[in-house]
C-alpha cells in the first residue's frame, strides 16, 4: 500500500514534470509545424542557468531569471536561424534544431565539465510535506507537480480567454487571414517560440534542483518527452498531458516491481522451465522501466498511428 | 567525356590502393574512413530517396557490429565457423532484420513522426543495451580476435583494409545500382509526392519499409566491418552521438549527391582523427560546422563546389578563383576565432586552471595554446580572435556579394 502511493505520487509529479517540458514541444509544432530538436536542452539550459544565477541570486529569483533567458534565446534562434531555414522546407528546419540541439549540449559539457553540478533546492522547501505509513514525502516534489499544474491552468486561459491567445490561435489556423488583418504574424510565431522555450527553461530550472542536473539530462528527457508527443499525438495539449501522466506513472510503478516473464509463466506451472531459458524470460520489469515509455510508443503506433488524442493521419 | 571518366576512374582506384603503400596506423584510419563513408552512404538512402531523416541508425550500425562479433567469437571458440570475409554478410542480414521491424513501425508515419520515432528507438537500444549481458556484453563489451582463413591471416591492418574497400565497393555498387532498379525509381518517388503514390495504387508504407530495410542492411555492413577491425564493441555504440554521425557527415558533406555523404565521411574521419590528441571539442566543432553548413551551404561542400564550378563557367575561372581564394580566407579565420575562443573557454573554465589560479596567489596564469602562451589579462590575446572573427565574416560577407551578380544574371 505504502508503494502504490508513493508511485502514484511521485509518478503523478514526474508525469507533470513531462507535461512542463512536452507542452512547449507541442505548441510550437500546431503552430509552426516545427518539432523543436532542441527543446530539451532548452529544458537543460533551465536547470544549469538556475544554478548559475541562483549561486549569485539565491534561488527564487533565478527561478525567474533563468527561463526569461533560456526564452531570449529561443526567440533568438527562432528569428535569426529557423526564419533563414523556413523556405527551404521542415526537413532542413529539424536538421537545425538538432544541430543547435547538438552544439547545446557540447557547450554545456565545454562550461560546465562533465558530471553533474551541485544545483540544490531552497531549504524552505527542503521540508518534509507529510508523512504516510512512516515514509517522509519531499515538499519539493510538491512545489514541482504545483508548478506544472499553474502553468497548465495558465496557458490554457491565456489561450482561449485573453485576446493574445486568440491572436495566436488564429495565426494558427488562418495565418494569412491573420496578416492580413494588420496582426505580425512572424512576431506571433517568434513569441509562441520563444513561450515555449521558456516554459522548458522553467521545468529544467525548476526540476533540476531535485532531479540531477547533468549533461546527459537533455537526450534522457528529450527522448522521453518525444514519446510522450507521438503517444498523446502532435499538436493536442491535452493529449501531451494525459500521455505524460499515463508515461510518468508507468515509468514510476514498474521501477520497484521485479515481475519478470518466468513468473507470469510460473502462474501456469511453468515457471522453472522459463527461468531456465533466462535471456528475456527473466528480465525484471523493473530493470526495463526505461524502456518501457518506448515500447507504450511502438504500441500505439502500431494501434493508432495518429496518437491518443491527434487527428486522423 | 569518355576521357574524363576514366581520369576520375584512374585517380579514384588510386586514392582506395594509395593505403596499401601507408604505414600501419595511416591504414587503421583508412579503414574507419570507409567504414564511415559507407555508414553515411546507406544513411542518405533514405533521405535522397524517400525524404526520410533518421535520428537513431546507429541502431542498425550496431546491430551488424553485434552479429558479427557474436559470429568471429563462435569461430574462435571452435564452433562452426564462416570465413572471416563473409561474417560481414552476417552483420548486413542482421540490419535488415532490424531495418524490417522497427522500419516498418517507423514509416508508419511520415515526415516529423518518423523522425521522432527513429530518434526513441536509438534510445531504445541505448536503455536495453546494458541490460541484457548476454546478447550485449554489458559495461565492458565482448571482445574477440580475427580468426585465419584461407592462408589469410587478417593479422595485419593491411589485409583488413583490403577486406573493408571489397565490401565497401560492393555496398556502394549496390546503393548506387538499386536507384536504377524500378523499385529504386519509385522511392524517388516516395520523397517528391508520396500521396500522390498512394493514388496510383503503390502500397507506400512497404515501399518506405524496403527503402528503410535496404538502408539498415548496408548500414549493418558497414557496422560488421567496423566490428572486424575492432575486435571489440560495447552498447556504447548506440549512444545518440553515434546517430549523429551519420547525419553529420552526410549533410556537410552535400546529401544531395550520391557521393557527397562520403566526402563528408572521409573529411570529417581524417580531420577528428587528425585533431583527437590536441582538442576534446572536436564535437562542438563539428556540430557548429553543421548548423553553418545547414544555415548558409544546404547542399553541402559538395554543392558548395558544384556551384563554383558553374560560376567558373559563367564568369571565368578568375572570377571564381578569386572567390574561392576570399571564402577559404573568411572561413579559416573564422574558424581560427572560433576555435581560440572556444579552447581558451575549455582552458579557463577547467579544473587544472583553477588550482594554477589557487596556487599563484589568486592572479591569472597564461594560457597554453597552440604551442603559445597567451596572458590572460592581456588585451592583445582576446583581440586577436576578435579581429580575426571580423576579418573572417568581412571577407565571407564580400565574397557571397561578388557572387549575387554572377547568380542574379543567371536567374
Amino acid at each position: 500500500m505504502q508503494y502504490v502511493i508513493a508511485s502514484l505520487l511521485n509518478g503523478t509529479v514526474f508525469g507533470l514534470l513531462l507535461f512542463m517540458v512536452s507542452a512547449g514541444l507541442t505548441l510550437i509544432f500546431g503552430m509552426m509545424g516545427v518539432l523543436n530538436f532542441a527543446h530539451a536542452s532548452f529544458y537543460m539550459l533551465g536547470a544549469y542557468l538556475g544554478y548559475s544565477i541562483g549561486r549569485i541570486t539565491g534561488f527564487w529569483p533565478a527561478l525567474l531569471l533563468a527561463p526569461l533567458l533560456v526564452a531570449l534565446l529561443g526567440a533568438g534562434l527562432e528569428r535569426w536561424m529557423l526564419r533563414r531555414t523556413h523556405r527551404h522546407g521542415h526537413a532542413l528546419e529539424l536538421l537545425l534544431t538538432f544541430g543547435v540541439a547538438f552544439v547545446i549540449n557540447e557547450l554545456v559539457k565545454l562550461v560546465y565539465g562533465p558530471f553533474a553540478v551541485d544545483y540544490r533546492m531552497p531549504p524552505a522547501l527542503d521540508v518534509t510535506a507529510f508523512r504516510f505509513y512512516g515514509l517522509d514525502y519531499s515538499a519539493y516534489r510538491l512545489f514541482i507537480g504545483g508548478v506544472a499544474i499553474v502553468m497548465f491552468v495558465a496557458i490554457l486561459l491565456l489561450l482561449r480567454l485573453t485576446r493574445v491567445g486568440l491572436i495566436v490561435r488564429a495565426a494558427l489556423s488562418q495565418p494569412q487571414m491573420v496578416e492580413a488583418l494588420g496582426h505580425d504574424v512572424p512576431k506571433v510565431l517568434m513569441g509562441v517560440f520563444a513561450a515555449g522555450a521558456g516554459l522548458a527553461g522553467l521545468a529544467g530550472a525548476v526540476a533540476g534542483a531535485f532531479y540531477p542536473t547533468g549533461p546527459t539530462m537533455a537526450n534522457y528527457l528529450g527522448s522521453i518527452v518525444f514519446v510522450v508527443v507521438v503517444v498523446g499525438g502532435l499538436g493536442s495539449l491535452e493529449g501531451a498531458l494525459v500521455a505524460s501522466l499515463l508515461i510518468g506513472l508507468l515509468t514510476t510503478f514498474t521501477v520497484g516491481l521485479d515481475w519478470t516473464l518466468a513468473d507470469l509463466f510460473g502462474a501456469f506451472g511453468l515457471g522453472p522451465w522459463a527461468s531456465g531459458l533466462g535471456g528475456l524470460f527473466t528480465l525484471t520489469l523493473s530493470s526495463l522501466s526505461g524502456s518501457l515509455p518506448f515500447l507504450i510508443m511502438l504500441l500505439v503506433l502500431l494501434i493508432r498511428p495518429s496518437g491518443l488524442f491527434g487527428e486522423r493521419a | 567525356m569518355t576521357g574524363r571518366r576514366l581520369m576520375v576512374g584512374v585517380v579514384a582506384a588510386g586514392v582506395l590502393l594509395l593505403p596499401f603503400f601507408l604505414p600501419e596506423n595511416g591504414v587503421t584510419i583508412a579503414t574507419r574512413m570507409l567504414i564511415a563513408a559507407l555508414f553515411a552512404l546507406a544513411y542518405n538512402l533514405l533521405w535522397r530517396h524517400g525524404g526520410l531523416l533518421s535520428f537513431g541508425h546507429a541502431v542498425y550500425f550496431g546491430a551488424g557490429m553485434f552479429a558479427a562479433i557474436h559470429l568471429m567469437r563462435l569461430a574462435e571458440s571452435g564452433g562452426p565457423a564462416l570465413p572471416l570475409p563473409l561474417i560481414p554478410l552476417a552483420g548486413a542480414l542482421a540490419g535488415t532484420i532490424a531495418g524490417v521491424v522497427l522500419g516498418f513501425l517507423a514509416t508508419t508515419r511520415g515526415g516529423t513522426y518518423f523522425a521522432m520515432i527513429t530518434l526513441a528507438t536509438g534510445e531504445l537500444a541505448y536503455a536495453v543495451g546494458p541490460r541484457w549481458d548476454a546478447v550485449f556484453g554489458g559495461e565492458s563489451g565482448i571482445s574477440t580476435m580475427r580468426m585465419p582463413w584461407a592462408g589469410l591471416d587478417f593479422g595485419s591492418q593491411t589485409q583488413v583494409y583490403g577486406l573493408a574497400l571489397v565490401w565497401f565497393l560492393v555496398g556502394a555498387a549496390g546503393l548506387h545500382g538499386f536507384a536504377a532498379t524500378p523499385l529504386g525509381r519509385i522511392t524517388f518517388a516516395l520523397g517528391e509526392n508520396e500521396m500522390r503514390l498512394r493514388a496510383l495504387g503503390y502500397r507506400t508504407h512497404l515501399t518506405k519499409t524496403a527503402l528503410f530495410a535496404i538502408s539498415a542492411t548496408v548500414s549493418g555492413l558497414a557496422g560488421a566491418l567496423l566490428a572486424v577491425a575492432n575486435e571489440n564493441v560495447d552498447y556504447g555504440i548506440f549512444t545518440g552521438v553515434n546517430s549523429a554521425q551519420p547525419v553529420l557527415q552526410t549533410f556537410i558533406g552535400g546529401a544531395a549527391t550520391f557521393l557527397g555523404p562520403a566526402v563528408g565521411a572521409v573529411v570529417l574521419t581524417w580531420v577528428g582523427n587528425q585533431v583527437s590528441d590536441m582538442t576534446r571539442l572536436w564535437l562542438l566543432y563539428q556540430g557548429l560546422l553543421f548548423v553553418a553548413v545547414v544555415l548558409y551551404a544546404p547542399d553541402g561542400l559538395t554543392g558548395l563546389l558544384l556551384r563554383e564550378r558553374e560560376i567558373a563557367r559563367r564568369a571565368g575561372p578568375a572570377a571564381a578563383a578569386c572567390r574561392v581564394a576570399l571564402g577559404t580566407a573568411g572561413v579559416a579565420s573564422l574558424a581560427f576565432a572560433v576555435v581560440f575562443i572556444s579552447e581558451a573557454a575549455f582552458v579557463l573554465l577547467g579544473e587544472a586552471y583553477a588550482m594554477r589560479q589557487a596556487t599563484d596567489a589568486g592572479r591569472w596564469p597564461d594560457l597554453h595554446l597552440f604551442a603559445h602562451d597567451w596572458p590572460a589579462l592581456s588585451p592583445v590575446t582576446w583581440l586577436l580572435p576578435l579581429a580575426s572573427l571580423l576579418l573572417g565574416l568581412a571577407l565571407l560577407w564580400y565574397a557571397g556579394r561578388a557572387a549575387r551578380p554572377a547568380s542574379e544574371a543567371t536567374a
